[in-house]
This record gives structure tokens, sequence and C-alpha cells, in this order.
């Protein structure tokens, strides 16, 4: 029998949660991990929630004590700012081409102190916060981001831009700015890939009829996240644009499911958790929960809604839901299970947006060698078998990037992937 | 005399919410009063109440304790403990013609620097009008 | 012993030296017992800054160290690296965290470093007080135990036999295959589900390192993560074998809600009304007929039964039901099919089509409440209320019903002997909903599967794989566990053996010795937590590196 020199080390694509906890697993059995991240930091969009269904913990002091064992693992070695360029070989010994981009701070020297914000003149929406705040052109996209290391935007910063400034580099005390900084291209050899790249929202502009980007006080399901986290631009202030309390909300729930077809299955629980966020900063608001079918699978679901039921909620099953503008409300018309034409007024409009694949994720899988199904998300080898495993022997498939699911089922895909390469590899 | 007076505040944090809170309040630069000296714990439910009681003996203006939300804890269920045994403590201090109002339970999650903040600032308030612990003028 | 303390004051930049009057501090606390320097630097944790604190302890054969710096969530594991590395313990060090919670809050320069000198002193204090702690190495077998002879508990068995470990697996039944064994096909690939799953018996049997034990029923599990002792009885036979493992995984699954609670569907008193379980078995043996061997015309599919009374949603009765729609399609093509639902729950990426792609001539699917199925001469009545809450009624040949799951019955059995939770719906509690789904409060006993919470095959060959993540990353074969350091214990002449501790622990890591009537902390399995120490009436319980002392001597100058 011939027996071929197999490499050990493992490539993790994504830093979300589910790609920090394959890292961390496999690093406990002492294999090499090679994280590699496409953002500055850590933590994906779980670390964007301020509270997580059904148990409504802090989603922070969930994924921080993760993030925190992760920089410290000396098994694991985290390649933010990263992207995979190319891949060749086969299982277990895989050559890994990677792209990573300057940071223009030197981790090493950088306390993560901030210092470097202030003094820089250029102002820019933060897109992390859903740009409902502000950011400059070096930053850290929130305040606890971990690493905590701010990068250089070079496609607006002044000095990248022909002009002579160097307010950071000057405030710096520890001579962490570094514009010489240079991409650099790393290559990998690894045994396996685990992909944990995870999803983006649905385009709530892709649907016009429900006035997001034209209403005011239409707020997509991260937008609302953002203004509920307690570290948000609003310190967790759930503010109408006009800086008022709003006393009436609506959720509008399945935004997206049938421009793509499938249920995104945490909707419906993520909506119910909205209207806690809501009622718990806004005592006496009206909420009414706009949905086609209620999606609360699992042991610990329903108890949650029935809770969230009692609390005085208006759950309305509608169809052909149409929102406009009327002053400075938002009506809201749509046609009940008995087929009348109906309509409320609300001052504020939350949609749920469905869980998409990465605009990337094609990409990807051409460089992977592996294959997206019809819905964009990579596509497991066959459902019969697990769901990990993907066409390409030694690449599997965790989290959303798979297709949606809610945080406990990434976690498990996690471990089945970890469990596929310490038993075979 | 008030206007003088600078409380000593003893801050009982937990490591996995509370203290990462109490960090987030220092990374985002806000504002907490000095009176308050942190003490490190892994869990709120460490802190047994002959350690409350003992603060408060040693000259304590005021103890805060603080935790993770009911719920979130590390451990499972730390802080329910936590909360339960302060109760009782609250009552027996009160028996003992202690005063009470100088002990603070609170939950603050790692994410909730800005309610670290405020939780402290408030404490502090109150305990400045309550004025100096009698049982340090006692010991003095 | 005599203490030699160092004490090091980070000025981090401008981040602590503008703000704090380091002067000072040095001022305060140098003239302190114990104290043998007191020095700042411009970055303690930069490489330079590590190589002077090493150089620092070794020229002043330092005992203890002090870093009044950054938070400990930044550097405590760099400077316990430091000590290490020069030769002390890395527990006879304490960092003061002067940044995040001095520094970066307070204005007043003045304040800011009278709070400095507390913090320092407090940290002086407590080191003072502190003592070596060692990391202790503990023997492990490898081996596991699976109880469960399902999906879930094959899927498993296969994956754990790759990894040069004994596995043992045991179902209650004279077979394996667990309830799937019953379905021909699995949804939404239909796929062939029950000649796969023989395939995989078949795989399993032949494989030296797992011992199946059929007809056996587990009767004891003792000991602790890396050592447990196991019993298992053969029901039959009635002998009992007992072996050693490492780690247990409970893969029991589910069974299907007694029907017989809900009346009103007829089960049991009308002929042609099935459970799903019933339906799965007369399709896997090609006889779709009728009591009276007739071929039905028309069924209808009740959706959710027992959901009410059990408090959730089973998450697979939806897609398995549509399932059943393709199934009566495929063999009788011109029957009648109502789908009487409440809420269609199809998750996930492929189901919403496998729910169009069922739609069709003769299959309709009604939203209806308060169903109630009556005899109508030899066919069935089902009366229900529609969506607007008209009453209306339709006439079928034959019902089935689709009923939610609930945890098997050994689940219980199990919960009570092992002391392992139950939680919702009374199926095992996994140990944190999100970030542990497949481990449980005790170390090293696991969960997969419907044992769990209701869910699909794929979803629980993921869990069973997910399983043999854990196990294969934190067992692993000739190599030793090592357990927290900072745990409790407990002393043997103070504890009164009131067991007060061992309810109050979430881990089950106290147990009670008989034989000297005192309460014993396992190592192994204490987080460190200490809520048992706040709980100790007779303060028999200290928690190492967090000891009374220590608290004590840091919070007296916490108040100075």
């Amino acid at each position: 029998m011939n027996e071929i020199q197999s490499n050990l080390d493992i490539l993790v694509i994504g830093a979300g949660i589910t790609g920090i906890e394959s890292s961390l697993m496999l690093s406990k059995s002492d294999r090499k991990v090679h994280l590699i991240e496409k953002t500055s930091y850590t933590g994906g969009m779980a670390i964007k929630f301020e509270e997580v269904f059904a148990n409504m913990e802090c989603s922070t002091c969930m994924v921080a004590p993760l993030q925190q064992e992760l920089l410290q693992n000396k098994n694991i070695n985290l390649l933010t700012l990263a992207e995979v360029e190319d891949v060749e070989g086969c299982f277990g010994n895989f050559t890994v081409k990677i792209h990573k981009k300057a940071r223009y701070v030197d981790m090493k020297n950088c306390i993560g102190c901030n210092a470097c914000f202030e003094p820089c003149p250029v102002h820019l929406k933060n897109e992390f916060e859903e740009c409902l705040s502000e950011r400059k052109a070096i930053y850290t996209p929130f305040a606890g981001a971990l690493p905590n290391a701010p990068m250089i935007d070079t496609k607006h910063c002044l000095r990248f831009n022909g002009k002579d400034c160097r307010a950071c580099q000057e405030a710096c005390m520890f001579e962490a700015i570094d514009f010489n900084q240079k991409d650099e291209h790393i290559q990998l050899t690894i045994g396996a890939i685990i992909v944990a790249t995870g999803y983006t929202p649905f385009d709530c502009r892709e649907i016009p009829q429900y006035g997001y980007g034209k209403i005011n006080n239409v707020f997509t399901a991260f937008e609302f996240e953002r203004l509920y986290a307690s570290n948000g631009p609003t310190d967790g202030k759930i503010l109408l644009k006009n800086g008022k309390i709003p006393k009436s909300a609506a959720i509008i729930h399945c935004v997206g499911r049938d421009n793509k077809g499938y249920c995104s299955s945490v909707c419906c629980m993520y909506s119910l958790k909205f209207n806690h966020y809501l009622t718990s900063k806004i005592p006496g608001i009206k909420i009414s929960e706009f949905y086609t079918d209620l999606c609360i699978p699992g042991k610990s679901h329903q108890k949650f809604y029935e809770k969230i039921k009692k609390m005085g909620t208006m759950l309305i099953r509608a169809s052909d839901i149409e929102i406009t503008e009327q002053g400075e409300e938002i009506a809201i018309k749509y046609i009940d299970v008995g087929g009348k034409k109906n309509s409320i007024t609300v001052d504020m409009v939350i949609l749920t947006s469905a869980i998409v694949p990465k605009d990337d994720a094609e990409k990807l899988a051409k460089i992977l060698g592996i294959t997206i199904d019809e819905y964009g998300f990579f596509k497991e080898q066959n459902q019969n078998a697990s769901s990990v495993v993907t066409s390409k022997p030694g690449v599997f498939i965790v989290g959303c990037s798979q297709g949606p699911k809610n945080i406990q089922e990434s976690i498990s895909q996690a471990g089945a992937a970890v469990g596929k390469i310490l038993s075979t590899h | 005399m008030t206007e003088q007076f600078e409380p000593r505040i003893v801050g009982f944090l937990c490591n996995w919410c509370s203290y990462a809170g109490a960090d987030l309040a220092g990374t985002s630069k806000l504002k907490i009063p000095s009176s308050l000296t942190p003490i490190r714990v892994m869990c709120s439910s460490r802190i047994d109440p002959v350690l409350i009681l003992t603060a408060l003996l040693q000259g304590a203006d005021g103890v805060l304790i603080a935790g993770c939300h009911p719920g979130d804890c590390h451990y499972n269920e730390g802080n329910y403990y936590a909360r339960r045994r302060f109760a009782v403590l609250k009552k027996v201090v009160d028996s003992l013609g202690l005063e009470s109002d100088r002990l603070c339970l609170s939950w603050v999650s790692a994410s909730e620097g800005q309610r670290f903040a405020e939780v402290v600032n408030e404490f502090n308030e109150k305990i400045k009008k309550m004025g100096q612990n009698p049982m340090k003028k006692k010991m003095l | 012993m005599n203490r030699k303390i160092g004490v090091y004051i980070c000025e981090c930049g401008p981040n602590i030296a503008e703000k704090i009057d380091i002067d000072k501090v040095i001022e305060a606390v140098t003239s302190l017992n114990d104290i043998v320097t007191v020095e700042r630097y411009k970055l303690l944790c930069s490489e330079a800054g590590k190589n002077y604190l090493t150089e620092q302890i070794k020229k002043h054969s330092l005992t203890h160290l002090v870093v009044a710096a950054c938070s400990p969530r930044d550097h405590q594991l760099t400077f316990m690296e430091v000590c290490e590395n020069a030769k002390i313990n890395p527990y006879l060090f304490q960092l003061a965290n002067i940044r995040e919670q001095c520094a970066w809050v307070t204005d007043n320069k003045e304040e800011a470093t009278k709070k400095a000198i507390r913090l320092t002193k407090a940290a002086i204090a407590r080191v003072r007080c502190h003592s070596p702690l060692e990391k202790k190495e503990i023997e492990s077998n490898p081996d596991i135990l699976i109880i469960g002879g399902g999906i879930a508990g094959i899927e498993a068995s296969l994956q754990l036999a790759h990894s040069n470990r004994k596995i043992y697996l045991v179902e209650k039944n004279s077979f394996l295959g667990g309830l799937i064994k019953n379905f021909e096909k699995k949804y939404p690939e239909m796929q062939p589900c029950s000649a796969s799953i023989l395939q995989k018996i078949e795989t399993i049997k032949k494989i030296s390192n797992i011992k199946i034990f059929t007809d056996s029923e587990v009767q004891e599990i003792l000991g602790f993560f890396g050592n447990f002792e196991v019993k298992v009885k053969n029901k039959k036979e009635k002998d009992i074998e007992s072996f050693n493992v490492g780690a247990v995984v409970f893969a029991t699954g589910s069974s299907l809600f007694d029907i017989n609670k809900n009346p009103q569907y007829g089960y049991g008193k009308f002929d042609n009304v099935l459970t799903s379980l019933e339906f799965e078995q007369m399709n896997l043996s090609k006889k779709i007929v009728l009591k009276n061997n007739k071929t039905p015309k028309s069924v209808a599919i009740i959706y959710c039964v027992g959901r009410t009374d059990k408090g959730y949603c089973s998450e697979i009765c939806c897609m398995y039901s549509i399932k059943f729609v393709r199934y009566l399609k495929d063999n009788i093509p011109d029957i009648k099919i109502v789908n009487f639902y409440s809420d269609l729950c199809i998750p996930g990426k492929s189901h919403q089509k496998f729910y169009e792609q069922t739609q069709g001539e003769n299959i309709d699917f009604i939203r209806a409440e308060n169903i109630d199925i009556t005899k109508k001469g030899e066919q069935l009545n089902i009366s229900y209320d529609d969506e607007t809450n008209r009453k209306k009624n339709c006439i079928v040949d034959m019902v089935i019903l689709s009923p939610a799951l609930e945890p098997s019955v050994d689940a219980a059995k199990l919960a009570e002997f092992t002391g392992v939770p139950l939680g919702d719906g009374d199926f095992f509690a996994e140990e944190h909903e999100k970030l542990n789904p497949v481990s449980t409060s005790t170390q090293g006993v696991f969960i997969a599967g419907c044992a769990q919470g209701p869910k699909s095959i794929s979803d629980t060959i993921i869990q069973a794989e997910a399983v043999t993540g854990k196990i294969l990353s934190s067992l692993i074969p000739g190599k030793k566990i090592e357990p927290e350091v900072k745990v409790s214990q407990i002393s043997e002449s103070f504890c009164i053996g009131c067991k007060t501790c061992l309810d109050i622990c979430s881990y089950g890591a106290i147990t009670f010795d008989e034989m000297n009537k005192i309460s014993v902390v396992n190592e192994v399995i204490c987080r460190g937590c200490g809520n048992c120490v706040a709980a100790c009436p007779s303060g028999a319980i200290t928690l190492k590196h967090f000891t009374f002392n220590q608290i004590y001597e840091e919070l007296k100058e916490a108040v100075q």
C-alpha cells in the first residue's frame, strides 16, 4: 500500500462564530489552524446582535470568550483582511494562496488605544453600524472589536489619495501606523479546508413595495439590531429618524422569501426577539407582526413565542403587503386571511430580511473546486449523507454558507466538519 | 463635610460579563467615578455574604456586585444564587441596623459598557447622598 | 518564605503615563513590606518589555510579580507566560488593571492616581496570599459508550471507529436502526432511507472495534470524563458486563406522542386512522390499503397532532407529511389528498421547493383548527374550522396523523441515574443552547439526535458527527486530560457533611464520601465558579486563586 504524506494543518475560511468554533475545536487536538477572515475583525454576524433567541443571552458575552481564546491560541494563525486566491491539490495536500491586504497598522505594536481615530479628518459612514453612525478612514468598526487594532481604509484615506496627511501616524505613540505596509501573498500547505463564510441579509430594496430606502423609519433587521445594541450608534436607544421614540412598530416577516424560494428558518424567531427588544426598551409600544406561516421549530422556540404573545403583540397573517408614507407615519396595506383589504399605520417598520449567500460565494466555489446550488449556497455532495461534505474531498462547508440556519445548527455543523476531519485525516 | 466626601465603593465584578462590560466602558472612554475599586471574581456566585459584610465592616461606603444578566451566566445559574443570597443578606443587614442601601446588585453584560457607567454613576450618587459609612467612623 | 515582590508599572505610551502620575504610585508602594523593586516601563507587553521583565525577575530573584497595566483580559496570559519562562509559578502574579478601569475612565489626574495607588496596593496585598498552583494531568480512557442504536448512534459509532479506540454500542431492542428503519425514503431528495440504514448496520457489524449489545440496557455509569465505569445488562440473558470508557453518548432518539391523549382524532376507535409510523410501515411493505383491503381513494393527513399538548413544534412533521403525499401519489396516482395544517414549517434551503413540487391536482392544503374525526359509514368525516373560523367538513377513506416527537422513555431513566438534566420538552438539556448543543453539563457525556430535541435525519447525522468532533478533539488516545487549575477544594476537617454544596454545583463536580461523611470535589469536573464556596455554611470550601484571604486583602486596600 502506498502511503502519501498527508498534511495535518487545516484552513478555515471565515472567522464568524462557526469558523471560530471549528478552529478552537481543531486546535484542541493539536492541529495547526490557519483561520482567514475577509474583514478586519472576528465574530461575523453574531457579534452584531445584542441578544440571541430564545434565551435572550447577550451575544457579546457569548462570543467574546471564544474570540479571546482564539487570539491567545498558539495553534491558530488568524489572518484578517485575507482572502483565498487559489487552491490546488487534494485532500491531505492542498496548496493555498492567500491574499492578505495591508492593514497599515502593525498589530505587534498597536495596543488598541484608539488615539489615531480622533485626528483623522475623513468622516465616513460606518458600514458595521449599517451606516447609522460615522467612522474615520482609520478605524475599528465598533468598540470592543477583536483583534483590537484599527485598519486604514485606503479608498478614503487622504494619504492614499495623493495628500500628505499623516495625522494618525503623528497621534500614534507606538509607531504602529505603517503606510509602507504591503499586501502579502501567502502560500500555505494544508490538509483540509473548512468553509465558514456565512451569509448576507437579503437586500430589501429588491421589494420596492416595502419602501425601504425611500421611507424614513423603515428599517432592516440589521439596522434594528444595531439600534438596540448597547454598543451601537444610539447606545441602545430605539429611536426614529427624527430622534423621537416610536409608539408603534410593525415587523414584516418573510422579506425576500418569495424572491428566493426558501424559508430562511430564523426570521420568525428573530422577529419575536425584536418584540422583546421593543417592549423591553419602550414599555407599552404597540407591535404588529405581519407573517404568513409561523416557523418556530424545535423544543424551546414555541415557549418563547407564547411568552411574546402574552405581551400583547398583534399577530396578523397577511399577504400583498404594501408600505407607504403617510405624513410622519407609515401606512401598511395588506390582505387578511379572509381576503379582505385592510390597513394600519405605525411609526416604525422593521423588515426581517431573508438569509442569502454572500456575493462572492460563486467565485470562492470556483477557487475551491466545489459547486453552488440553485440558490447560491455551497452545495453538499449528497443530501442523504452529511450536509458538511462537498463533492471535493477535503473541503467541508459549515454554517450559513451551506444554507440558512440558526447558531445552534451552525455550531453543530462546525463540530461535524471537525469530526469528519479528525476521524479520517 | 458632604462636599468633600469621596466615597469608597468596592465593586465585585464577574469575569465573563460585568468585568468585560467595565473594560468596554474603558475602551469606550466613558467616565466612571474613581470611588469604585473593582475586584474581579470568576462568578458573582463566589461572593459570599461574609465578603460583603466584611467590605462594609472595613469601611466601604458602598458595595456593588455585578454579574451576568439572569439566564446568561457562564456557569449556568451562578447569578441566580447570587441574587438569592443577596436578597437574604439585605434583610440581615437591615435587621442588624446597618444600611442595606449601601449594597447594590446589578446585571451588566459584556456589551453594556454604557450601562456599567450608568450603574456606577447612579450608585455613586446615592452613596454620596447617604454620606460616609458610619462603621468607618467607629473604626476610626 | 521570604517574599520578594517586584512591581512594574506600564506607561502604555501616553495611555497610562498621561492620565496617572506614575511616580506617585511608585512612591506610594515602594516602602511596603516585601517590595524589592518598583519600576516604570514604557510598554511591558512588547517583546522588549517581556524581556525586561524576565531579566528583572532574575536580577532581583523575585518570588512574586505585580504588574500594573491593562485589563487581565488583554495581557494576563502574556505576563503569566513571562513568569513561567523566568521560573516563577505563574499564579504568583497579579495584574492591576489601571488602564481600562482607571486611566481611561477617570478625567482628573489626581483622582486617577489615587485610584491607581489603591489598585496597585490591592494587587500587592493579594499577591502576598497567592499560592503556587500546578497543572494536573490525568490519564484517560479513549473508549466510548454509545447508548441507542438508531441513526445517531450508528453514525457516531462508524465515525469514531476510525480513530483507534473501542466503541460500545448499546441498543435496548433486538435490532439496530431505530425508527428510521421503517422509512422507505428520506425527504427532500427522496433517496432510499431504510435500505441505506440496513447497509450501514451490515457495515457496523463487520467493524472489529465496535462491540454491539442488543437487547441490552445500561444500568450504571459512574465516574467522570476520561474515566467512566459502565455496567450493561443483557435483558434476555440477564448477565451484566462491566467496562470502562472515557466518554458517553446519549443517542436515545425519540418516540411518537401518544395519540390516545387526543381522542378527537378517533385513533384506536375507528378503522383506517393511522399514525405516521404505521403509515411508513404500510408504505414500506408496498401495500397502502384500507382495513377491508381496498385501495383508498382519498386520504387526509393531519399535521401538528399533539403540538398543543407538548408545547413545541416538532420541526419535521410538515416535511414528512408532504413526503407522505409523494408516497401516496407514487402508489395511487389518482388518489385525493387533503392536508390539514396550522403553520407550514418548512425551514431550510431545499424544503420549500419540495413543498411546491408536491402540489398538484387532487392535493389540497387547508389551514384548519379544531379538527374532529367521526365515522361516516365506511368512511371518516373530518370536521374543522377554516382560516376564517367557518365550520367545514370533509369525508375521506383514510386518515394519517402526524404526531409530535417526544423523548424516548429511556431518556428520563438515564437522566435519573446519571444526573444529566432534562430540559425543554423533557429532552436532554444541552450545555449551552447555542454554543454547546451536543454537550451536557456533565463533562464527557454528549447528546446527539432526537435525544437533544426533535430534528430531521440530516440534522441528526450532523449532531452525531459533531459529537465525534467533540470527542476526537478532547479525548485523544495517549494524551492526558488537563483539568482547570483554579478549582474548589473542601477541607476534610471543616466539612460537616451537610451536603449543601452537592445540589448547588451545576456540573455535578461534588460527591459525598459516605465513609468519611464529607463532600469531595472532583477536580476534573469542577470549573471554578466558586458558587459552592459561598454556599458552604461551615466555610470548608476554598476556591483556589480566589480564596477568602486573597479577596479580603484586596478589598481592604480597595476601601482605603
